[in-house]
This record gives C-alpha cells, sequence and structure tokens, in this order.
C-alpha cells in the first residue's frame, strides 16, 4: 500500500479506483439485466407463438391431429422468411407438424419435462432458441415447439443490446467523475478551516506563544487533536514564561548585591585595589544586563508602524560611548549623510544592536585608531574598525551565545552578537560582516527604509 | 545640603549615605513609601534617590504623589529593573533621572550635580574640570585661578561643554544654545569657536581637552 503524503491525493486514488471498478461493475449489471430483460421477452413471445398454434391444432375426424394456419400465420414460419419455426411431437417423439425443410422437431422431446420447457439449440448450423409446451388435445399429448433463429433476430432488441455499451454505456464513466469531482470539492472545502489553522500554526515560535488554533470551524473529527495541541501550546507558553522570568529575575537579583559590593568598594578607604575590583564589577554587571536585554528580547514584539531616526540612534550611542573610547585613546566617528534616515524600528533596540556592534569595534580597534560609522540613506549603517577582523572560521561561533575568542579579554561577555542578531531578526533586517583591507572588520546591518 | 535616600536595603542604603556624605551631601534613608511620604511633607530636600520596589509599594507611586502634589524636587530613580519599559515608564512618571544597578558612585553624584544645577535648583557657582574653572553666576572662565577674557560665543561654547564634561555635546545643542531659533548658520561656525576656543585654552595652560566627535559633537575632558 504506498502511503500519501495528503489526505486529498488518498483520496483521489483511492476514488478513482472505486470509479473504475464501479463503472466496470455497473455496465456489466446493465448489460446482464439487459440481456436478461430481451431473453424474457423472446420467451414470452415464443410462449405465445406455442400457444398461437396450439389454438389451430384440431382433432380431425379420423383421430389424428391436423393443423389449420391462417396464411399470414404460414408466411411467418415460411422457410424463405427463416426466422421463425415451429414443430409438433407426440408423446412417441414422432414429428407430426413442422415447418422445417426435414421435417424435423426443433429440439429433442423428454416426456417427463414440464408443460413448460425452454430450450436453445444447434439446427443446420443455426442457434434456435425456443419453448416447448406441452399441451393435450382430444386426448392425445402433444410437444408444441416453437423457436427463433438467433441469428436472425428481432433487430430492435438486437440494436439495443449491441449499442448498450458505445452509446448508453459510457455515459457511467463520466457521471461517476463528476460524482469524484464533486467530491473532492466538498473534501477540499471541508479541510479548509484546517489549512487555515495550519497557517496560524505556522506562526507559532518561541517569539508568538501567545497564538492558538482556532476550534469555531474545525471538523468534529478533528476538534479533539486541535484542542491537544492547543492545550500543549499552553503547557509550552508556560514553560517559556517560566524560564524567561527566572533568566529575567535572576538578573534583577543579582544587580541589588552587585551594587552594594560596587559602592562599598566605592567607598573603601584604600584605593589602590578598588580599580581592579570596580572592572571586574563592570564586566559582571554588563552579562547581568546583557542577560536581561536577551529575556526581553525573546518576548519582544516590533510594533509595526514604529519609525525611528536611524542617524539619530547612531549619534546617541557614539555619544553615549565618545568618553569610554577617548579614555582608550580611540576615536569615535559619524560620517555618510547628515540628514535623518527613517526606518522601520523600535528606537531603543537599534540601540541596543549599534551599541553591541560600537562596544565590539571599540574594544578591538586598536588605540590611536578610530571606529567610524557610516549611515546610508538606504537604511544601513556599517560600523567599522581598524582589529584583526573576523576569519572565516570564526563566522560560524561569533553568533553564538557566550562565544568568545579570547576568554580572557575583560568587557566580552559572547552576549552583544547574538543580541544584535536578534534585533536584526526582529527588524526583518540584514546583517552583512566583512572585512577591511588592510585588516579591520565591517558590521553592516541594513534595515527597511521608509519612503520619504 | 540634604538628600533623601528611599531604599529598602539597609546596607545598600548605608553605602549610598556613606557616599554621598564623602560628596558633601547630608542625607535621611527611609526604607517605606509611607514614611517618604510624611518626610517630605514636613522636611525640605535638595533631591530624593528612589528606589522602585519598596515592602509596602512601588516607588512609583511614591513619585506620582511627589508630582501631583507639585513638590519641586529632583527625583533620581535607582532601580534593578533596566528594560525598556520600565525606564520609559520611570521617566513618564515624572522622575527627572533613572540609573540602573549597580551604578558607579561617581555618576550619582554627577547625575546629582546636573539635576540641582538646573535653574531654579540649588547647585549654583563653580564649575571645574582640572585646573579650568567656571563660575556660571558672572560667566567667567579662569585657568589657574587667573580670569581669562573669551569672546561672548566662546564663553557660551565652553560653559555648554563644562556643564557636561565627561560628556558628547552634540552639534546641534551647541548651536541651539548659541545662536537660538536662527536659521542661517554657516555650515562651519561651530568649528571655527570650538577651535579658536581649543586655541586659547592650550595657549592658556588649562589642562583639558576639547575633543571632536566627527559628525556629533565635542566633549571636554581633562587631558591626559
Amino acid at each position: 500500500m504506498p502511503r500519501f503524503k495528503s489526505i486529498i491525493s488518498r483520496i483521489v486514488i483511492l476514488h478513482v479506483v472505486a470509479v473504475a471498478i464501479a463503472s466496470v461493475l455497473i455496465s456489466l449489471a446493465l448489460s446482464w439485466l439487459l440481456n436478461y430483460a430481451t431473453d424474457s421477452i423472446h420467451n414470452q413471445a415464443m410462449k405465445k407463438q406455442a400457444a398461437v398454434l396450439a389454438e389451430h391444432l384440431k382433432m380431425a375426424p379420423n383421430g389424428g391431429l391436423i393443423l389449420s394456419l391462417t396464411p399470414d400465420l404460414q408466411g411467418l414460419y415460411s422457410q424463405p422468411y427463416g426466422r421463425y419455426s415451429y414443430a409438433v411431437v407426440d408423446s412417441e417423439n414422432r414429428v407430426l407438424f413442422s415447418s422445417l425443410n426435414g421435417h424435423t422437431a426443433l429440439f429433442p422431446t423428454n416426456p417427463a419435462s414440464g408443460n413448460v420447457e425452454f430450450f436453445q439449440g444447434n439446427h443446420r448450423g443455426a442457434t434456435v432458441s425456443g419453448v416447448s409446451i406441452k399441451k393435450t388435445v382430444g386426448g392425445q399429448t402433444v410437444w408444441i415447439q416453437a423457436g427463433e433463429d438467433l441469428d436472425n433476430r428481432d433487430v430492435l432488441t438486437d440494436d439495443i443490446v449491441a449499442e448498450f455499451f458505445r452509446k448508453v454505456g459510457w455515459i457511467v464513466l463520466p457521471i461517476l467523475l463528476v460524482l469524484l469531482i464533486t467530491d473532492i470539492a466538498i473534501f477540499r472545502r471541508a479541510l479548509k478551516p484546517l489549512r487555515q489553522a495550519s497557517e496560524i500554526a505556522e506562526k507559532i515560535g518561541p517569539l508568538r506563544t501567545d497564538l492558538r488554533l482556532p476550534t469555531t470551524e474545525i471538523p468534529r473529527e478533528v476538534t479533539p487533536l486541535v484542542l491537544a495541541v492547543n492545550q500543549a501550546l499552553d503547557r509550552l507558553e508556560e514553560g517559556f514564561r517560566v524560564q524567561r522570568d527566572f533568566t529575567a529575575d535572576a538578573a534583577h537579583e543579582l544587580r541589588t548585591p552587585l551594587s552594594i559590593l560596587r559602592t562599598r568598594i566605592e567607598t573603601l578607604e584604600d584605593q589602590r585595589v578598588s580599580k581592579t575590583l570596580l572592572n571586574d564589577i563592570n564586566s559582571m554587571a554588563r552579562i547581568i544586563s546583557q542577560l536581561l536585554d536577551i529575556a526581553e528580547l525573546d518576548s519582544f514584539v516590533v510594533e509595526p508602524h514604529e519609525e525611528t531616526d536611524l542617524r539619530m540612534v547612531c549619534a546617541e550611542v557614539i555619544e553615549f560611548l565618545a568618553p569610554l573610547a577617548l579614555a582608550q585613546g580611540k576615536d569615535v566617528a559619524l560620517t555618510g549623510t547628515s540628514n535623518p534616515v527613517m526606518v522601520r524600528g523600535n528606537a531603543e533596540m537599534l540601540n541596543r544592536a549599534i551599541r553591541n556592534l560600537a562596544e565590539n569595534a571599540i574594544r578591538h580597534t586598536p588605540p590611536g585608531s578610530a571606529v567610524e560609522f557610516i549611515v546610508e540613506e538606504n537604511g544601513t549603517v556599517s560600523i567599522l574598525d581598524d582589529g584583526p577582523g573576523i576569519s572565516d572560521e570564526e563566522r560560524d561561533f561569533i553568533f553564538q551565545r557566550f562565544w568568545r575568542r579570547d576568554r580572557n579579554m575583560t568587557g566580552s561577555t559572547g552576549l552583544g552578537l547574538p543580541i544584535v542578531r536578534r534585533i536584526v531578526e526582529l527588524h526583518a533586517a540584514t546583517l552583512t560582516l566583512s572585512n577591511r583591507k588592510p585588516t579591520g572588520a565591517c558590521f553592516s546591518i541594513k534595515f527597511v527604509p521608509l519612503a520619504t | 545640603m540634604r538628600l533623601l535616600i528611599v531604599e529598602d536595603n539597609v546596607e545598600l542604603a548605608g553605602l549610598l549615605a556613606k557616599g554621598l556624605r564623602a560628596a558633601g551631601y547630608e542625607t535621611d534613608v527611609l526604607s517605606t513609601v509611607d514614611d517618604a511620604s510624611t518626610a517630605l511633607r514636613t522636611t525640605f530636600y535638595a533631591a530624593l534617590i528612589l528606589d522602585l520596589g519598596l515592602p509596602d509599594g512601588d516607588g512609583l507611586t511614591l513619585l506620582r504623589q511627589i508630582r501631583h502634589r507639585n513638590i519641586p524636587i529632583p527625583v533620581l530613580i535607582l532601580t534593578a529593573r533596566g528594560g525598556l519599559q520600565d525606564r520609559v515608564h520611570g521617566l513618564r512618571s515624572g522622575a527627572d533621572d533613572y540609573l540602573v544597578k549597580p551604578f558607579a558612585l561617581e555618576e550619582l553624584v554627577a547625575r546629582l550635580e546636573a539635576q540641582l544645577r538646573r535653574p531654579g535648583h540649588l547647585l549654583g557657582g563653580a564649575l571645574r574640570v582640572a585646573n579650568l574653572e567656571f563660575d556660571t553666576g558672572n560667566r567667567q572662565a579662569s585657568i589657574n585661578g587667573q580670569p581669562q577674557l573669551l569672546s561672548s560665543r566662546e564663553t557660551a561654547v565652553l560653559e555648554l561643554l563644562m556643564r557636561s564634561k565627561g560628556r558628547v555635546v552634540s552639534k546641534k545643542q551647541v548651536e541651539d544654545h548659541i545662536f537660538g531659533n536662527t536659521n542661517e548658520i554657516a555650515s562651519n561656525a561651530i568649528e571655527v569657536y570650538v577651535h579658536r576656543l581649543r586655541k586659547q585654552l592650550a595657549d592658556k595652560g588649562a589642562n583639558v581637552q576639547v575633543h571632536t566627535i566627527r559628525g556629533v559633537g565635542y566633549l571636554l575632558a581633562e587631558s591626559k
């Protein structure tokens, strides 16, 4: 049994097989019925002819029998016409009368037979079908036989049988095909709510756990499945929520103790060690806030009509990071267009994405060099540094959470680029990464620009 | 100058009080919305440092009360909640600034001073970066105590940069500050003033540097 991927194709194939079998069976049945009907008509006609013959069989005054046929009956049984024939046989199997040339009986007669018997037999190369009735005329029992040459049969009946398949039988197939098409249409219609439910199901993911399959128009047979799927989604959503909340709660809970630690160090009398300790705390704080960013991104949905000036976001990021960069002897610059560049997206999220890229760039560019932000009118921002660039092997890893090239490098959490990628995905933007000559990396994000 | 700290974590509150005392501020520490609300009715504070998660309610409730009662006190929120919605919500509720834990004490003091120096608030007087001082009262800059003669435009640029020392001032902000709402500004006018100011400061031995952040603005910092 072949496996069908779709219910429709399964139905179509099985239906086609059923149609083929049904059309053969229906044709056979119809033709059998037709034959039966014509045979029955023929037998009735023969019986009637035999009865008519019997009426003309009289007792002769000498005790014998005489058959006096009217002229039209004589014509009917005449040899030239050749279609009908008769014979009268007595109980000793003697042929009393016969329309046949050799004065023979049409069929052999069995004295023990009943009143009416139907026969079919060959007579000089012709198939003769007919009846033999038992009759007692003037105390003498005779069998009156009437027959018809089947090779020379009633033209009308013949035509009906012969033409049946060609003209009538074929109508069965189109009717069944129409039925098939109707069934497919009905089925497709019945499955439509399922297709709609599938479309909704396609949108369900970690970001859209709130969606449920509709149950109102689903066929009753499938409703238990849909309900079970919805219940499974409820449990999944709860699981996601618990995990998300845990990350967020854990990060929140870490912030206050870290704050205490930080302030305690800042108010220490001995300031010699505090600087390194504060750097450690800053790294930890960065991880916590990035974990919170990730937790927030997992449930964040960009409003469809939100618009943001990409250039302004870049300026804000630079304003925020410039003191840090300058303190490390590195420069930052914003170039490209000086006009606002309106793109689709949430300003805070764009800020986080660009800030993460910028922080990486500042971290990796050597002192004395500059990190450049290029904003283009088409909604693209590129961030260029003079650092070591990204090797081909690293490309596959840099977007994985907690991946770091140098695990000892302070300030790097391995969470920045995953955040960037998530934000880029949420905004239907594209992120491209290339290396610069002679050295350095260039990250570009192309957001969806708004028609100006 | 007396500040009110509303923070339910006793340890953090104590450390903040200690740190702020070192920066020259007296502090009162309270840990509930109720106590803080009562204290604000009876005592005058220069600023309020407010934690959001409090045992008897949300710090934002207190903040709304304060704004409802028209108390013109600068409010600085301290919170472990740094999410986008939290920040927007906090600032919309009437906070003047928002610091996410863990924060640097230095940052807290700088933000506090920025609030207190705003017009109508308490901290006036001198701005100082290294050996450069600017008196906001008579708008006089001095290096190593020696008053300097600067043009009015240069003075305006310097004042703006010193008010936001260590932070970037956008070119637009400088333009607005100097020219107000005029449309006709030569494209390189600001650069010319900054260039002159930079030269003057260098010539007179000011230990500061005016950095140009290309495409964004300027930043004044102590030179290294």
